[in-house]
């Protein structure tokens, strides 16, 4: 047991090498939602305030770019596989005695930890520009522990995709999924204002309740209803995620 | 040198051999030596119908170097990825050190020490970080790992490539660096896959060097696939000839090399366009001859005492007005051997050395 957590260690901080070696991946992961967060707030901020009643809009945008950012950051594990098994290093790391979770859970820390970085530098981005924090400090350690949370319930996903096909072109499929969840969720205005086919859509979105969660504590405040709701959906994707990306992993060295 | 290799290991021969019998007990025990590696049936499917390998039998023991010789396809690396647990067998069983492939897959990992075909590296880390993670994750005593990772690296001859990524490193340099993750937990069995293909003949002869090193100081023992039939002549103890999925021969080299009577004649016939139909039937009808083949335009003859068939193989191909280019006579070579069980030449991929070795190195 302890070997094996000193494994995931290893391989974490692996995991966590490659990046810094190899920025260019990474920059994109803050760029991107930081990019899309000022053109959304400049272009729709003065109109939705008064169009949807919000006090600000800067706040209601900045999850979006959290989640933009978690999951690109939670997509690498999938590339990063596919190379390991194209250079056949996967196999070497296949061979050793290390039991075969190790090297899923190396993969997905390293992407959690990764995470949690990001949203770090979004959240000063965006404090920097005004938008608040009603839940306090506390406030942002919640958001980090829920994006941290979400980047590791949502990587398995890609790595399942990975393990299972080799493919680059699955892998970057695997991330692509993430678009149409977080565009059917409650990214640009509030669920109320949705025509009701979408906000059908959006109840049985898990993206939704996170998005919310995280809404909550930067622009209401502590509400552990959303909170709780937010925890689960992030549950329910692990839930669905981490047994696909291990039964991936045994139909490899079947 | 190598006796680093075995240093710290010299603390538990003991207990070691005790184990080892403990678990060979279930098989053929020869005398003392116990089997490395055991295969009974050993089969691999690909779908549709691809028999990769096709049913292999094989008895190793302890402390030998088996050659596992074949074309490229022949089924060598399928066989090793069975035997290291990375492929299960379609049909049949293996056990490796006593240990069963699937069953006790994980004891097998912890066992044996596996360089693939193609160093199989991660180019991103630099040579010092691969065998620390390797250490690692074999589990050597965290007080030892940083030791045995110099200790390795010197052996290879790395420490000054030691911290660059292994991106920068020449195909010999990751071979070298491949076989010393392969090392780092002291196996007792290692399986080479095609170690010293595409490398240039220094590259070449230093990876033998460490293969016979440890094999005679340390009684390590090899399992390695090649297609170079001088290299399995010069390292193994015994080989087994692949083709198309099955052992067609095997045996010591000496004797494979005797089996197959005790010279080779070899007649080029000077126009391509001759018949060689015409002459293998004139040189059959001599009789007395072990074997005789056309091989593209050459008839390659076999038998007991060379120098007094010569004679009559010529003037028989003279009679049936088949002209002769060159005759040449030669004790067999393992080329021989392969050439008569499988009818072919073997043909190596990558014969090409792939330039010279990196300054650095
Ligand atoms: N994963 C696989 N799927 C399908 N066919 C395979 C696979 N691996 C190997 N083969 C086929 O099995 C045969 C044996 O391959 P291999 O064991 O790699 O031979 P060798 O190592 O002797 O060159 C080849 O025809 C190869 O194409
Ligand atoms: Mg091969």
């Amino acid at each position: 047991m302890i070997d094996t957590m000193l494994d995931v260690y290893q391989l974490t901080l692996r995991s966590l090498r490659e990046v810094v070696r190899q920025p260019a991946f990474e920059v994109q992961n803050y760029f991107i939602p930081l990019f899309f967060f000022a053109v959304t707030v400049g272009a729709l901020g003065n109109v939705s305030e008064r169009a949807f009643g919000l006090e600000n809009y800067r706040a209601f945008a900045m999850p979006v770019a959290i989640l933009q950012g978690a999951a690109g950051g939670a997509s690498y594990s999938a590339l990063a596989m596919v190379t390991d098994i194209e250079r056949g290093y996967f196999d070497k790391l296949l061979l050793t005695p290390t039991p075969r979770i190790s090297l899923v859970l190396g993969r997905l820390f390293g992407d959690g930890i990764r995470v949690v970085i990001i949203t770090a530098v979004i959240l000063i981005v965006g404090a920097i520009f005004g938008t608040g924090m009603e839940a306090g400090v506390a406030g942002y350690i919640a958001i980090l522990i829920l994006a941290g949370l979400f980047g590791l319930a949502y990587a398995g996903f890609g790595l399942a995709i990975a393990l299972r096909t080799g493919s680059p072109q699955a892998a970057q499929a695997g991330f692509l999924i993430f678009f149409p969840l977080l565009f059917l969720a409650p990214a640009f205005a509030p669920k109320e204002f949705f025509s009701p086919w979408l906000e059908f859509l959006a109840t049985i979105n898990p993206v939704t309740y996170i998005l919310e969660g995280m809404r909550a504590l930067i622009s209401e405040g502590w509400d552990w209803e959303k909170i709780g709701a937010a925890l689960l959906a992030i549950a329910v994707l692990a839930a669905i995620n981490m047994p696909l990306a291990l039964w991936a992993l045994r139909h490899r060295t079947a | 040198m190598w006796a680093l290799y075995l240093a710290p290991a010299a603390l538990r021969p003991s207990a070691v051999t005790f184990v080892t019998l403990a678990c060979s007990s279930t098989l053929d025990i020869i005398g003392v030596v116990a089997s490395a590696i055991v295969a009974r049936g050993l089969r691999r499917i690909f779908p549709p119908d691809l028999a990769a390998v096709d049913g292999i039998d094989l008895d190793i023991e302890e402390g030998r170097i088996f050659g596992f010789l074949g074309a490229n396809g022949s089924g060598k690396t399928t066989t090793i990825r069975m035997l290291t647990t990375l492929l299960r067998p379609t049909e049949g069983s293996a056990t490796v050190d006593g240990y069963d492939v699937v069953k006790d897959a994980a004891k097998v990992r912890a066992r044996v020490g596996v360089a693939l075909q193609e160093a199989s590296l991660d180019l991103v880390m630099t040579g010092r970080e691969t065998l620390l993670l390797q250490a690692r994750l074999y589990r050597v005593p965290r007080g030892e790992v940083r030791q045995r990772v110099g200790d390795l690296l010197r052996i290879v001859d790395l420490e000054e490539a030691a911290d660059r990524r292994v991106g920068t490193y020449s195909g010999g340099m990751q071979r070298r660096l491949d076989l010393a993750a392969a090392l780092v937990h002291r196996p007792r069995i290692v399986f080479l896959d095609e170690p010293t293909s595409g490398l240039d003949p220094i590259s070449r002869n230093t990876i033998w060097r460490y293969v016979e090193d440890l094999n005679r100081n340390d009684g390590v023992t090899f399992f390695l696939t090649t297609q170079y039939l001088e290299e399995a002549d010069r390292l193994a103890h015994e080989v087994a000839i692949m083709e198309r999925g099955r052992i067609v021969a095997q045996g010591a080299p000496a004797e494979l090399k005797a089996s197959i009577g005790a010279d080779v004649v070899t007649v080029r016939l000077e126009d391509r366009n001759a018949q060689p139909d015409r002459a293998l039937a004139a040189v059959k009808a001599i009789g007395g001859l072990t074997d005789v083949r056309v091989v593209g335009d050459s008839v390659v003859v076999y038998t007991k005492d060379g120098s007094s068939a010569i004679a009559p193989i010529v003037l028989a191909l003279n009679e049936a007005t088949v002209a002769v280019e060159e005759v040449t006579l030669a004790r067999p070579t393992l080329d021989d051997v392969f050439l008569r069980k499988t009818g072919h030449h073997i043909e190596a991929q990558d014969r090409e050395p792939e330039g010279v070795e990196g300054a650095a190195s």
